[in-house]
């Protein structure tokens, strides 16, 4: 079992004590079967949350591999051993030149290997990543599942951490089928002022939404909900969900504070609206073990 | 003697050769010509973005130093900061980092560079919307470009459309002055000009618009400064609206001491009402389209101002409208030569471009005035750069790319952008526009250099491992030299 070694901006002031007490909780996860959970809790964590892992060694340290990078005593340059995730967009192979900015400069020297978790930083001849962690050896280890080169979770897909937050701050999370498509006008206001027109005008529609479960929140009156979305493939909207008549998925809900009217009528009745605005706000339903897990966490 | 005469006849152009070049580079010069650089780096050769709506600042103490944006999301991350272009080799090669306040993508992004408070690694001023629930406004600020720190947000709001950023060195401090049209000012007056006198801190908006308008103005508010703090605002006047057309005038505001007193931009009044603002041309019908209509192109609001920096009196505007009848698109171009006092009665000569957008003017030291724009011909985009020394009776038109229009089929919208950029920095006319990013050398007549894997031969673009990526919009910064 590796160790995996990550260290908070704040820790790096205290970083001999911080070193020891981190080497404690080390020795101790070996002697203790018990707690080695933990440590692997930790590196799935870092798994999904590094958007590049690779492994590789060391070459330079307190240099940078291209030009356009700051270099620092905190930047090393690592040869790539092996590339274990990374974004479909991103070139990166065994052989390339990495510029890793690290946490703690004094646990890197050259010749060092390790496998390094990190965050996209600058690309440009080459590619320069912050390290949210590493582990010292030769060879990469094997990444979780979940976290093996996933280009699609990277660009389109939200991240476990990116959907629970995402849920955490809807109003309402439901499992529904869309029943009704129809075009919503912006009132006039009652100053007769005309409408403002810009490029970024959403072309707001409505979608009447039959509710089947509700994930989060309370009930919902009468089972049905209206979903205010823009049509509009304008740059400001190409990311938020359009919806068409009998889609069925998982929706993210929250009270309309957009559009500038919050209630519309259904059924005779003044009702709250909703939009479902957020790149990956509407989900497949395929996604609903996924979502009914991250909100039992 | 005849061989002798054979001799000099082979020898002294050579000897002249060799002596201008080594003049040339003893100097540490050589001469500028023209450059067109894909901004896409290498380490992102996977990417198939619609990379449009391009703009560049440039550093003034240190041209190296330079900032392009375009619609490029954030490589690898949906929550990460979007990104923009930095180059510190005069535009040859480019990184991307990730330094604006927004998240993963802007859906509005202008800035401006300036000298006045002594950061040549780049002091930046931008505006950029942010669209997620609303559509907010960040004023914001970076010390150094190449440091890779998101920049300061300064001022924020939202309720406002196209924030258009230019900045002057004042003393020792920026003045920043951002046109933006501001849907939140009362009477139908959006046309607004942000102006900062203290490098960004502080910032106070003005409307620029004292006349009756159908309830606001197009979107497109242009400022350009002159040295000597002369500052000139265009703007769309938009006097109706049926939902397709705007019937609008094109006006133009001055403030003749970088809007730093009580009234600003109240200098230029217009002889039929006496009201600030000088109506360059009168109730002209503009087509609205947010939808493909010029190609995949939405057309509706291209507008472009610039003043002679030695001489802040001559000053050039340009515009599109519904022009002659069968066009979809035209662009124009006046110029006044009496501080906007008075203007040309017509179109400059070979400025009247049919079925054309992305209008961009720049006046160099020398006074020769660049007009940028991207014409739809024959079912391609054309890319052209037009300079003249006589207010464009005579001219030279550099085509710097010609793609098909059909291909990539739109993302969204604005397919190329809603807008361009052009300026002059020393012998050069610098900027930036979007294009069908196909490896084709046919298709950039003057050249061009490639920073993501491309290969010429095969006319393919391929990832870091040698996989096929599919044909995008890229954003391409040029250099064109100015003409003696």
């Amino acid at each position: 079992m590796k160790r995996v070694r990550t260290m908070t901006r704040e820790k790096e002031g205290g970083m001999n004590t911080s070193r020891f007490f981190l080497a404690g909780i080390l020795w101790m996860s070996l002697l203790s079967p018990g707690a080695l959970p933990q440590v692997t809790d930790n590196q799935a964590a870092l798994v999904k949350q590094s958007s590049i892992i690779f492994a590789g060694t060391v070459s330079h340290v307190a240099a940078t591999s291209f030009a356009g990078v700051p270099k620092s005593a905190r930047t090393i340059v690592v040869h790539v051993d092996s590339v274990l995730k990374k974004p479909a967009t991103v070139s990166l192979k065994s052989g390339d030149s990495v510029t890793v900015e690290v946490k703690d400069a004094s646990a890197f020297q050259e010749g060092a290997q390790a496998t390094f978790y990190t965050d996209g930083w600058i690309f440009g001849s080459g590619v320069a990543v912050k390290e949210l962690g590493h582990s010292l050896g030769a060879a990469g280890e094997p990444v979780p599942a979940a976290g093996k080169n996933a280009p699609g979770q990277m660009q389109g897909q939200l991240s476990d951490q990116q959907l629970k937050d995402r849920m955490n701050e809807s109003d309402f999370v439901v499992v529904g089928r869309v029943t009704d498509v129809h075009k919503w006008n912006v009132p006039k206001t009652k100053s007769g002022a005309p409408l403002h027109v810009t490029e970024h005008d959403p072309d707001w529609h409505e979608a009447v939404v039959t509710v089947e479960s509700v994930l989060k929140g309370g009930q919902v009156k009468g089972n049905k909900v209206i979903v205010r979305f823009p049509q509009r493939n304008d740059v400001a909207w190409v990311n938020s969900p359009k919806f068409a008549k009998d889609q069925k998925g998982i929706f993210c809900l929250n009270r309309d504070k957009t559009s500038g009217a919050p209630t519309a009528k259904m059924g005779g009745k003044q009702v709250n609206v909703y939009t479902c605005l957020g790149h990956g706000d509407a989900l497949p339903l395929s996604e609903e073990a996924r979502v009914r897990s991250l909100l039992k966490k | 003697m005849r061989v002798l005469a054979e001799y000099w006849t082979r020898v002294l152009p050579l000897a002249v050769f060799v002596m201008l070049a080594g003049t040339l580079f003893a100097g540490g010069q050589s001469p500028p010509r023209t450059k067109v650089v894909d901004l896409i780096p290498a380490s992102l050769s996977g990417e198939t973005n619609q990379d449009s709506e391009p703009f560049l600042a440039v550093q003034a103490a240190n041209p190296h130093v330079m900032v392009a944006s375009a619609f490029t999301p954030n490589p690898i991350s949906n929550a990460g900061n979007a990104p923009v272009y930095v180059s510190e080799d005069g535009g040859n090669t480019w990184v991307l980092s990730a330094i604006t306040p927004v998240q993963r993508m802007t859906c509005d992004i202008t800035h401006a560079m300036s000298a006045g408070e002594n950061h040549p690694r780049g002091d930046l001023h931008a505006g950029t919307l942010a669209c997620a629930a609303s559509i907010t406004l960040d004023e914001s600020e970076s010390d150094d470009v190449s440091s890779s720190d998101v920049m300061k947000v300064q001022s924020s709001r939202t309720n406002v459309d196209q924030p258009f950023v230019r900045a002057l060195p004042f003393s020792n401090i920026d003045h920043v002055y951002v046109g933006l049209n501001d849907l939140g000012q009362s009477s139908g007056h959006t046309a607004t000009v942000d102006v900062s006198l203290d490098g960004g801190a502080t910032y106070k908006s003005y409307s620029i618009e004292s006349r009756k308008t159908m309830g606001q103005d197009g979107p497109s508010i242009r400022p350009a400064v002159a040295p000597d703090n002369t500052v000139y605002v265009a703007f769309f006047g938009w006097r109706k609206f049926n939902g397709s057309i705007a019937t609008s005038d094109v006006v133009v505001v001055r403030d003749d001491g970088g809007a730093t007193g009580p009234q600003p931009f109240q200098a230029l009044k217009d002889p039929s009402d006496k009201l600030p603002g000088r109506l360059v041309v009168k109730q002209v019908a503009i087509p609205w389209s947010n939808a493909p209509t010029l190609g995949q192109e939405r057309i509706g609001s291209t507008l472009s101002i610039a003043v002679d920096p030695n001489n802040s009196s001559t000053v050039y505007v340009g515009w599109a409208d519904r022009g002659r009848k069968g066009d979809i698109y035209t662009l124009h171009v006046r110029r006044s030569t009496d501080r906007g006092v008075t203007w040309s009665k017509s179109d400059l000569p070979h400025t009247t471009i049919s079925n054309a957008t992305n209008i961009a003017l720049a006046v160099a030291n020398n006074g020769v005035a660049g007009f940028l724009y991207q014409q739809l011909s024959g079912g391609r985009w054309v890319t052209h750069v037009v300079q003249s020394r006589d207010g464009f009776a005579t001219i030279q038109d550099t085509i710097l790319a010609s793609v098909p229009a059909d291909t990539p089929v739109a993302q969204f919208l604005p397919y190329l952008g809603d807008y361009d950029y052009l300026l002059a920095v020393g012998n050069e006319f610098r900027g930036v526009f979007s294009a069908n990013n196909t490896p084709d050398k046919a298709n950039f007549p003057q050249g061009v250099t490639y920073q993501r894997t491309a290969d010429f031969n095969t006319k393919t673009l391929t990832d870091g491992s040698g996989n096929p990526v599919a044909i995008s919009i890229d954003p391409f910064y040029f250099s064109v030299p100015v003409m003696p």
